[in-house]
């Protein structure tokens, strides 16, 4: 399944801002967020990036995405009707392709050679099929996230068939029906915001977005359930981490954990260490 | 080799897995049960499997309680060691069977050893069986997470947003769950109990009804009887109401929710806990609970939850309050996202959750019944059976079935809507008014199916046949078929595997209805635990409505005439049913609907009334003028206003039903307010107490000698026989020819309440139907006649026979005896009325802490233990918020009574001058055999008598040899003096198990030496000052002992709180203490010297030959 196009979304209410933040990338230098993320999708295989936003916000964006802005399309979420419909909005820009999707309001540190989204990319490249990046999360963070249940796909490490997908479930919820071995206890697969996903995902929201007629909010995770039960879907444990920067400290952390992955390590790791030592107590 | 118990256990052919263990020990040698006992228990040490270790405990229990000890035939005196009884206290079962063991090895076994040794397997057996239940119950997917959870930034749980959404007035909705309760069709031989459904999966099937209920004359229609509601609150605690049983309560730390005991709120603080809003992993960890709410509902906010259950009274056997646990659990989990939908019915998955959560609520609320009482949570007539654990199960590998069920919900085409209603038209639900435990029961149902004794286990296999049955008449829409089934059901295998089911009281009714109704009765049908309380009776639908009146007044006639003599809660009561096809149901009401039920309103307003209006919160005002509003239009909220204004200006109380104040009683009954005074004082001084009732410290206190004692162990009575031992042979003839001349009378002590028999409940324990023996149930005052119309026709002098009593037992026993014709006794009968009563007082905190602290306990398991020691604290709070050594008053007068002790029981027969007149109708008179009202086995033994006789004593004590449960005292060498030393007395408890003998409390009493005791002749029988100054003077060198009892205090419907109270007695083993008396001991065999204190006895005593025993003493009319 070749990747050349993704989605990024960024009209939610909160959301809104939050690309336009600017941090010090990994190679010290300054960028906006969505930059940040761009560059995450291209070094996956994106040759086309749809942003989805908030009708009065592309002018925003365009200046954020600085060198990357002629690869920009926009689409605009004219009415908060939920995540899915955001989605759901890019379907012309998608065009019945597979396509790489990515929120603009988290940020990607990789433990491994490549980088997160290029190791999702690569996995629905090689088992030709949709991938979402999931991370092992204690159940206590279980209020924020989708989360999926399936079984360890047969002779891969961190691969996952998926059998259930549930967005937001309760631990009562989760223990019964996303129970995945080897994970310790209290822990499940979220999602990581990151998913590389075939067309028929598009399908299926136009689906939702029809039954709900303009009235209800959309929802990604729906879909996903549905599109395990129509086609092989997996998930890839991703070597890395994802950094909330709408959450509190999240900016500043997703901007230490780019530091300490970067160039300017040791002399983040200084001042972080001489800013200990000054503490009074 | 393995043995051939073990064989059995082990054998995966059901043949032999089945084969009953009575049958192979009833051949069997003493040498061979050692030797089976010995396999089976390195056996149990190293088995995995856990209903295989299970069965081989109850097998070594069922050697030890009832086999070794009939191949012992008097031999083995041997003592139980004192450090293994405290092991079983604190329930180290395993250390004290070392220790037991080691015993045995050491001096052979013994009577005694066996009986501590069947206590600690059968001990065991059920915590190894609990244990495995709770595993599973937390292993159960779905609950495991609540018991990681230990901090509130870890809840995941967040309320529903419906939930957070004002109305327009500004208060918050409500969302009310509404439950049906169940009944089960088939009674199912108690198959639902965890421990059979998980291993024996394919025997554990019920037909489980779910039914919507109102009293019948009371209320408009049936309804779900289960209510739960809650809602979101603006301050941040959990309130929780419980409209029925009238207590609410603003819960603001973590510790108090886990604090089962500390309020009638139990139930809901299990629900919380086991929905996951408080989840059990943060027990103690001292986090804050406004954190935790915080977290689930938002920061200075909780949640308001409120349960009602209609007024339903206890006891109903149709599993309200695990209903009532279910629904709480349901509306907890709905409103945190654990279910689907928040409103209208569950799904399947959801309804099995609630299963298992409310499952997990009764295990931390330290009880649990059957897995199908949460049966109300399913709609309509549903099959619930037992599944075979398979791999993936947490079960595997561990028991053969799983711990949940599966629910087979009927529908139409399996048993069509005419068939529902022509079970409707025919059924008649009552609930008789009794009010039993019913734990001992399913204790007893579990260990007879390990044990797989013949007869139960056939009338298992029956009752398995009686389901198919009942299922295919229901299916037929035969409901005459489903009568005729349900009551060979109860008529047949569930007395054949449980005889205690059925009661006198049951009996009686069905007898009386089928002889009113004839034809139109068409079945009894036993619901639940056991019969007396929830019952059903079947009749041809057209005599239904006759019937339900007809039925309310001949169970409240037939109650009043057995009030006495068995223990009712309340008054009985006919229901009117009907099938709820929809199981628990949820609503979510807005606005002018969001009311909390009536009840609710009448506990909490008047608090609220009382305060200044400008002090309530916005929502508190905006929801009392919407419920003003409601009572203005709703007409249910009609009478509102009226129960309000009652409720803020109560009425006096009238005093009791019979008009009797505490007062008059006292009065009555020859209170001596003198002698009160100064036990209060002497309380309050702490001259008297718990403590004090010890002999010094420094006492010597030794088992006896041999002389001490004229051993007749190994006489076993045919009356009438004489004996084969030469030395027994002389004492026989002297025996008989007193006898024969009239020289004996017989005095029964009946002025106790049997508090243990009951628990407190404060009846006539003389008049308890107890047992059924050759055929029918029997009261315990006519079995003891029995005995002494066979002595007195074998001996051709009728014995006169008499029964004392007290102002609690008198007037019962005398009206019953008149009812009763004597029974037809042939000799005398005479009741000998007590003359003195103390009032109870309600007792001194440092006597409850002795009682419960320094006082050897039995620990309970870890959660029940919780729960007694909360409920210990709060009773302490009681004593000393009602006033340490305060008269006792808040309870009905007869309960606020106590007798002062069997002593005084002897001396009234003189202070009341029976005595004289017996003396003078029957001069010959020398001899009284006095023995308790429990000691079945006591009757006129010549050989015993004549020993007595020949002995020359005044007194003669009858000795049993100590079993593990003899606890209180027995026969000592008291500084170098063979007494009788009461338990109370023991200055170290330890030195009781140094005794061999246990006093029986039968005496041998020779009249005028004992007259001469009290420094009287006969002739001065007739002069009552002369009586009562020897009697006083007397009582004055007996001993004083202050002991805590258990009162009963019943209210609302059917509920029961025990209190414990401070009460005074003097005993009669005492009398063994006086120089001046001779007494002499002699001992006997066990079955005649045995007392039965404890209903949970009765199925031992049945199967031990106890029973069989006294049946052979008997006559009956």
């Amino acid at each position: 399944m070749e990747i050349k196009q993704a989605i990024i979304t960024a009209a939610g209410k909160d959301q809104r801002t939050l690309p336009l933040q600017t941090l010090v990338d990994r190679t010290g230098e300054t960028k906006s967020a969505l930059r940040i993320i761009i560059e995450e999708a291209l070094q996956a295989g994106a040759e086309e990036i749809c942003v989805v936003v908030h009708p009065c916000d592309q002018g925003a964006f365009r200046a954020a995405a600085g060198e990357h802005v002629s690869r920009l399309q926009f689409v605009e979420q004219t009415a908060p009707l939920g995540y899915g419909h955001a989605v759901w909005c890019a379907k012309d820009f998608v065009g019945g392709k597979p396509f790489l999707l990515l929120v603009g309001d988290h940020l990607y540190v990789s433990r491994a050679d490549k980088r997160c989204a290029q190791q999702l990319a690569e996995t629905a490249r090689a088992e030709s099929c949709s991938v979402s990046a999931v991370q092992a999360t204690h159940e206590r963070l279980l209020p924020f996230y989708g989360a999926i249940g399936g079984k360890l796909a047969a002779g891969a490490k961190g691969l996952y068939e998926i059998e259930d997908v549930l967005e937001k479930p309760t631990p009562t919820e989760a223990e019964q029906k996303l129970d995945v071995p080897g994970l310790r206890a209290g822990h499940y697969l979220c999602f990581f915001g990151m998913h590389a996903l075939s067309p028929l995902v598009m399908d299926l929201l136009a689906e939702d977005v029809r039954n709900a007629g303009g009235r209800g909010r959309v929802q990604l995770t729906p879909a996903l359930a549905r599109l395990a039960a129509r086609e092989r879907y997996l998930a890839l444990e991703v070597q890395g981490r994802r950094y909330d920067i709408g959450a509190k400290y999240g900016l500043l952390t997703a901007q230490l954990a780019l530091a300490l992955d970067g160039h300017d390590r040791d002399e983040v790791l200084g001042n972080l260490v001489e800013l200990l030592a000054l503490r009074n107590k | 080799m393995a043995g051939t118990l073990v064989s059995i256990i082990t054998s995966g052919d059901p043949a032999i897995r089945d084969q009953s263990l009575d049958a192979f020990c009833r051949p069997a040698s003493l040498e061979q049960l050692l030797a089976e006992c010995a396999e089976l228990d390195a056996f149990r040490r190293t088995a995995e499997n856990l209903y295989e270790r299970v069965r081989a405990l109850f097998f070594l229990y069922a050697i030890h309680r009832f086999h070794i000890p009939t191949k012992l035939a008097g031999a083995g005196k041997g003592l139980i060691p004192c450090h293994g009884y405290e092991h079983l206290l604190h329930r180290r079962f395993e250390e004290a069977i070392e220790v037991f063991l080691k015993m045995q090895e050491a001096e052979g076994a013994s009577d005694g050893v066996s009986s501590a040794l069947a206590n600690a397997y059968h001990r065991l057996a059920f915590q190894t069986l609990a244990d495995q239940v709770r595993r599973s119950v937390r292993m159960v997917r779905g609950n495991q997470w609540m018991f990681r959870m230990g901090h509130p930034a870890d809840q995941p749980l967040r309320i529903r947003r419906e939930l957070v959404e004002r109305g327009p007035d500004g208060t918050f909705p409500i969302l009310r769950e509404q439950t049906p309760v169940r009944m089960d069709l088939t009674h199912s031989a108690w198959s639902d109990i965890f421990f059979l459904g998980m291993d024996y999966p394919e025997g554990a099937k019920v037909l489980n009804v779910s039914i919507d209920l109102g009293v019948h004359g009371r209320d408009a229609a049936p309804k779900p009887p289960v209510e739960a509601y809650l809602r979101v609150i603006e301050e941040p605690v959990l309130r929780l109401t419980s409209v029925d049983l009238g207590a609410t309560a603003d819960i603001n730390n973590l510790a108090e929710v886990f604090d089962f005991a500390r309020d009638y709120l139990g139930l809901l603080k299990a629900a919380v806990i086991a929905s996951g809003i408080v989840p059990p992993g943060i027990e103690g960890s001292g986090q804050s609970l406004a954190e935790l709410l915080a977290q689930i509902v938002g920061p200075g906010r909780g949640l308001e939850i409120v349960s009602s259950v209609n007024n339903i009274p206890k006891g109903s056997r149709l599993a309200v309050s695990t209903n009532l646990l279910a629904a709480l659990v349901s509306v907890c989990m709905r409103a945190t996202g654990q279910a689907t939908s928040i409103t209208g019915p569950l799904q399947e998955n959801e309804r099995r959750l609630v299963l298992a959560r409310a499952l997990l609520g009764e295990w931390l609320g330290g009880s649990g019944g059957g897995w199908q009482d949460s049966g109300g949570v399913w709609p309509g007539i549903k099959l619930i059976q037992g599944a075979a654990a398979g791999d993936g199960d947490p079960e595997s590998g561990i028991s053969r079935g799983r711990l949940m069920p599966t629910h087979h919900v009927f529908e139409r085409d399996e048993i069509p809507e005419a068939a529902r209603k022509a079970l409707q038209d025919s059924l008649v639900l009552v609930h008789g008014g009794m009010a039993q435990n019913v734990g001992p029961i399913l204790e007893m149902v579990t260990e007879k199916y390990l044990l797989r004794s013949e007869a139960e286990w056939h009338g298992r296999q029956d009752a398995l046949r009686i389901l198919d049955e009942v299922l295919g008449s229901l299916q037929r829409g035969d409901i005459a078929g489903v009568g005729a089934a349900t009551t060979r059901n109860f008529k047949q295998p569930i007395q054949t595997i449980i005889p205690w089911a059925s009661t006198y009281f049951t009996e009686q009714l069905i007898e009386r209805v089928g002889k009113e109704f004839g034809k139109d009765f068409w079945g009894f049908w036993m619901l639940g635990g056991m019969s007396g309380g929830g019952m059903g009776f079947i009749f041809a639908p057209e005599k239904k409505a006759l019937a339900q009146a007809r039925l309310q007044e001949i169970m409240s006639a037939t109650k009043r005439e057995l009030s006495s003599a068995l223990p009712f809660a309340m008054e009985p009561v006919v229901y009117d049913f009907a099938i709820n096809e929809r199981g628990t149901f949820a609503e979510l009401l807005h606005g002018e609907s969001a009311l909390m039920p009536q009840g609710y309103y009448a506990l909490t307003l008047p608090a609220l009334l009382r305060q200044d209006i400008r002090g309530l919160s916005p929502m508190r005002r905006a929801e009392l003028d919407k419920f003003g509003a409601a009572c203005r239009t709703k007409p249910e909220l009609r009478g509102m206003v009226q129960t309000l204004f009652d409720t803020m200006l109560p009425r006096a109380k009238a005093e009791n039903k019979s008009g009797q104040s505490l007062a008059e009683l006292l009065e009555q009954n020859g209170f001596d307010r003198a002698q009160h005074e100064q036990i209060r004082a002497d309380l309050k001084n702490a001259r008297i107490g718990l403590a004090q009732n010890r002999l010094p410290a420094n006492s010597e206190i030794t088992d006896v000698k041999p002389g001490d004692v004229f051993d007749a162990t190994s006489w076993n009575e045919t009356i009438g026989t004489a004996p084969a031992r030469a030395d027994m042979k002389e004492a026989y003839d002297l025996g008989v020819k007193a006898l024969r001349n009239g020289e004996l009378a017989i005095v029964t002590l009946a002025a106790g309440a049997g508090s243990r028999w009951t628990q407190g409940a404060g009846v006539c324990k003389a008049l308890h139907p107890f047992a059924k023996l050759s055929g029918k149930h029997r009261t315990f005052i006519e079995t003891h006649l029995a005995k002494s119309r066979r002595a007195g026709n074998k001996f051709a002098a009728p014995l006169t026979h008499i029964f004392s009593t007290s102002y609690a037992t008198h007037a019962p026993t005398e009206e019953f005896l008149k009812r009763q014709n004597h029974y037809g006794y042939a000799g005398k009968v005479f009741l000998s009325p007590g003359k003195s009563v103390g009032l109870r007082m309600v007792p001194m905190a440092r006597d409850l802490r002795f009682a419960w602290e320094e006082m050897p306990q039995q620990m309970l398991d870890e959660q029940q233990q919780k729960v007694r020691e909360s409920l210990r604290a709060a009773l302490i709070g009681w004593a000393q918020g009602a006033g340490e050594a305060g008269d006792y008053t808040d309870n009905l007068p007869l309960q606020c009574l106590h007798p002062i002790g069997h002593w005084y029981e002897v001396p009234n027969l003189l202070r009341n001058g029976l005595l004289a007149r017996l003396l003078s109708e029957q001069p010959q008179l020398k001899h009284l055999l006095v023995h308790n009202i429990d000691t079945l086995g006591a009757s006129a033994d010549p050989a015993l008598l004549g020993q007595h006789i020949r002995s020359g004593a005044c007194l003669t004590f009858e000795m049993i040899t100590r079993r593990l449960e003899d606890r209180g005292g027995g026969l000592a060498r008291v500084n170098g003096r063979v007494r009788v030393v009461e338990g109370l007395a023991m200055p170290r408890e330890e030195d009781e198990f140094n005794l061999t003998y246990y006093n029986s409390l039968t005496t041998w009493v020779d009249i005028d030496k004992l007259l001469a005791a009290f420094a009287l002749t006969r002739a001065d029988l007739g002069d009552p000052d002369k009586v009562t100054a020897a009697v006083r003077q007397l009582a004055a060198k007996m001993p004083t002992y202050v002991t805590i009892k258990d009162v009963k205090k019943r209210w609302g419907h059917g509920q029961e709180d025990i209190f414990p109270v401070t009460q005074f007695e003097k005993l009669w083993g005492d009398m063994s203490a006086l120089p001046e008396i001779d007494s002499r001991f002699i001992a006997v065999p066990r079955l005649r010297g045995q007392q039965l204190k404890d209903q949970a006895q009765l199925d031992g005593w049945l199967r031990d030959g106890s029973a069989a025993y006294v049946e052979s003493l008997c006559e009956w009319a």
